[in-house]
């Protein structure tokens, strides 16, 4: 039983002494410890990579010769494979209703802030609160203090709940939310929650005045009083407060290279790892203090269904469509019964158990409980039980029946 | 003897069972007698036919779809009211159990689900799909027509950016399917966005891309032009057969590593265009505040990442004896390319070791971790930590808190920890400041 390869003994028992075997201090970067195969002989998991710097800073991989990473295709042209339609111009104005910041998309229609409150009330403050200020667990709209630094950073989108107690960044719709368009379409293509694409175009645009004046939100400086009535011309001036709280910029002709720039430097703007292998500093620490082992304060245990591991039999549902004659039937009597083909009178054949049944219930009962013909006791099974083999002569006679 | 004990057992067997059972004690007994000190305990289960023997099973297609053993109906998704709005159900996430993760293909019914509004059913002969914008010819498509294009299968991890996010401020799961569970893996086959848009012919100034669902949310969603034109798929299949519903039958986006909600299910519209959309999805969620007080945005291909399975809280060490050599097994996956290695730290960071990979490896999909470890019965701070081939390794908890604070919500990849105990009970923990 204790038959151990030595080397793997070695290995196990003392990791400081084999890492210090095989490696010493921080490696280098892992593509130049590992370089990437070229031609088509790659092998496992070292693919030709075409792109070392794709817009999400990851790498993308050569389509060549048939081969891609580690899937071959068919490399023959695919052009001139067309199927489907041009969509008529109702189809695709039917389903092109999105709308960007700009207001391109935006319908015609209007909608009052007052109009906006009476469907906030019966449509909205059951789930969002009232006035859009939370409290029922699902997003809050409104509140959350608006107040910038210096930087003309959000304040509240600075706090940073590093110990218990401490105030989490509010994120609503006036101190987060960069466009107002999106509340438009939100709201039209995907609200109310339970019945959503039931409002007007007209009641998306009151409903989104409403929102928007609960935020103190101005348009060309002038306040969203009650009679304040908001349309698309006056949507797309909108500017929320935490518009440029976003990074990095994706507007504009450079938008995709601002992407890509910003993910190259994954180890400044995102938080990269470092591969020391031995008496490694947490490269995250300060190098004064040591990290502490955190434990689980308050364990969630509030999971559906419960945590359970075992492998027992699921407890058992009733089926009520099977009786437990058919079930005792299929167990213990079908291999022979189902067909006529041993002999034995096939459970719904109507002309043979009208046969059977001539003989009257109890002796039929008696024939199935002592054996008769080629048919032994009890069908085989002695461990059937006398009220079980009634149950299966009941459900094999009921079954055979003309069924009216 | 426990001979007792065998005769009170018997008593739910048949009575077939039992006199054999009787001759069997019988002849244990003798033995007995001739060397005590080396018989263990008859095992119930192999001195006796089982039931299963001794009768004749359900007929061959009785399922004509097939389901897993009665008995494994503990292993299904979970989820919380903590993934949920107010408990509703509708819009929450379930969590795949990773502790019985075999292999990297996660089988469909146990594939990790997030709805915006409940799980859609789609007819598939009601649905269409329409690709329209900055392209010369615009086109809707049948399910039938769609699949008439040339098919491709890859596999692909698919994972929430909110994975993990409940653990930014500490942990609160003691449990892998909790820690982890927002992701599976599977096999996915349709059409590559490019060998239709070749076709269409896409505009020189389209440069992002609308992908909306038809489900209640409209769930909607940017991407750049650069990935639809590198491995984008529109895809059908999974696994074999159909899209699960939860998964966004009959057909969804597959954008390989990135945020598997820029993998909009129920998949109804594409359109190019000149400008970002900023959908609901990609402004007011799915964007991660800093502690600048600045949220990124556009935060596309999940980060190296990796996972210790075997042993964790569901799968513990307690059953082991010191010196026993017991594998440690994990999965690590990178949203932005081929994972190249995987270390293992015992001592929570301090020093490591490298693992081996096993099975298949592949771009942006689940790559399986193996490390023969002796069992010494010592607490260990036991972690894995992955890199791949785009030179991206997975931080400390301390590294990236530096760097995006903890109010982020989405892409945490922290380095994960267990801490196991001298009795081998494996706990969450995090090594932070």
């Amino acid at each position: 039983m204790f038959k151990l390869d030595h080397k793997s003994i070695v290995i196990g028992i003392s990791t400081v002494a084999s890492t210090a075997l095989l490696l010493t201090g921080c490696l280098p970067s892992p593509s130049n410890a590992n370089e990437a195969k070229t031609g088509a002989s790659a092998t496992v998991g070292s693919y030709n990579i075409k792109n070392k710097t794709a817009i999400d800073g990851g790498v993308t991989y050569e389509r060549k010769n048939g081969e891609y990473a580690a899937y071959r295709y068919n490399e023959q042209s695919t052009k001139g494979v067309h199927f489907g339609r041009t969509p008529t111009a109702n189809e695709i104005a039917a389903w092109d209703v999105d709308a960007r910041p700009d207001g391109l998309g935006l319908p015609e229609g209007e909608g009052s802030v007052e109009e906006g409150d009476e469907l906030f009330e019966t449509q909205c403050a059951s789930c969002h609160g009232d006035f859009g200020g939370g409290g029922n667990g699902y997003p809050q709209l409104t509140g959350g203090n608006q107040d910038k630094d210096k930087n003309g950073i959000v304040i509240t989108l600075k706090n940073q709940r590093l110990k218990p107690g401490m105030d989490a960044p509010k994120r609503t719709v006036g101190t987060y939310w960069p466009v107002a368009t999106t509340l438009f379409t939100y709201i039209r293509d995907a609200m109310p929650y339970a019945t959503p694409k039931s409002l007007s175009d007209n009641e998306v645009y009151a409903i989104t005045a409403y929102i928007l004046a609960q935020n103190n939100i101005e348009i060309d400086g002038v306040e969203l009083d009650d009679e304040y009535v908001l349309n698309a011309e006056k949507l797309k001036k909108v500017v929320l407060p935490n518009r440029h709280g976003f990074y990095p910029n994706i507007d504009g002709p450079n938008g995709p290279a601002n992407v890509k720039a910003f993910f190259a430097n994954r180890a400044k703007n995102i938080g990269s790892g470092t591969r020391c292998m031995s008496n490694c500093k947490d490269p995250g620490m300060d190098g004064k203090t040591e990290a502490t082992v955190m434990k689980i304060g308050y364990e969630m245990k509030d999971v559906v269904p419960p945590y359970a591991y075992t492998r027992d039999l699921p407890p058992e549902v009733e089926d009520k469509t099977v009786t437990k004659g058919e079930k005792l039937y299929n167990a213990n009597c079908k291999v022979c019964h189902a067909t006529d083909a041993m002999g034995a009178p096939a459970v719904g054949d109507t002309e043979a158990w009208t046969e059977v049944r001539a003989k009257g219930f109890d002796k039929v009962l008696y024939n199935a409980v002592n054996g008769v013909g080629g048919m032994p006791a009890k069908g085989g099974n002695e461990d059937l039980t006398p009220s079980e083999v009634r149950d299966i002569v009941e459900f094999m006679i009921d079954s055979s029946k003309i069924k009216n | 003897m426990n001979q007792d004990f065998e005769i009170e057992e018997s008593t739910s067997m048949n009575r077939r069972d039992f006199f054999k059972k009787t001759a069997t004690v019988s002849a244990v007994a003798a033995a007995t007698i001739l060397a005590p000190s080396t018989v263990l305990a008859d095992d119930p289960a192999i001195m006796h036919h089982p039931k299963w023997g001794t009768s004749l099973g359900d007929e061959c297609n009785a399922n004509p779809y097939g389901l897993p053993s009665k008995y494994e109906h503990n292993v299904v998704r979970r989820t919380s009211s903590l993934m949920s709005s107010a408990g509703d159900m509708h819009a929450a996430i379930s969590m795949t159990p990773l502790h019985e993760q075999k292999g990297i293909i996660t089988p469909n019914g146990l594939h990790f689900t997030r709805t915006h509004n409940g799980v859609a059913h789609i007819d598939p002969n009601e649905w269409r799909l329409m690709i329209h914008g900055l392209v010369e010819k615009p086109i809707v498509l049948t399910l039938e027509q769609l699949k008439r294009y040339p098919s491709e299968t890859e596999i692909h991890f698919m994972e929430c950016p909110s994975n993990g996010a409940a653990e930014w401020k500490g942990p609160q799961f003691n449990s892998v399917q909790f820690v982890r569970g927002m992701m599976s893996c599977t096999e996915w086959t349709g059409v590559r966005l490019r060998t239709i848009l070749d076709e269409l012919g896409l505009k020189p100034e389209a440069k992002w891309m609308l992908a909306e669902g038809s489900d209640g949310s409209e769930m909607s969603r940017t991407l750049p032009i650069e990935k639809v034109l590198d491995d984008v798929m529109i895809v059908y299949g999974q696994n074999g057969e159909a899209l699960r519903d939860e998964q966004g039958y009959p057909v969804r986006l597959l954008a390989p590593g990135w945020e598997a909600n820029l993998c909009v299910k129920w998949l109804k519209r594409l359109e190019f265009g000149d400008k970002p959309w900023y959908a609901k999805e990609e402004t007011s969620k799915y964007t991660a505040l800093t502690a600048s007080g600045k949220a990124i945005q556009h935060f596309y291909a999940l980060e190296t990442n990796s996972i210790i399975i075997s042993p964790c809280p569901e799968i513990p060490w307690t059953d082991l004896k010191v010196g026993d050599l017991v594998e440690i097994t994990g999965l690590a996956w990178s949203g932005h390319g081929t994972i190249r290695g995987v270390d293992i730290t015992f001592d929570g960071g301090k020093n490591w070791v490298e693992a081996s990979l096993k099975g298949l490896v592949l771009p942006k999909a689940w790559t399986r971790f193996s490390y023969m470890y002796r069992y010494e019965g010592k607490p260990l701070l036991l972690a894995s930590r992955s890199y791949d081939d785009s030179d991206n390794v997975q931080p400390t908890v301390n590294q990236e808190k530096k760097v995006v604070g903890v109010e982020g919500v989405y892409h945490r990849n922290a380095i994960h920890t267990w801490a196991v105990s001298a009795k081998g009970e494996v706990n969450n923990v995090q090594i932070r400041s």
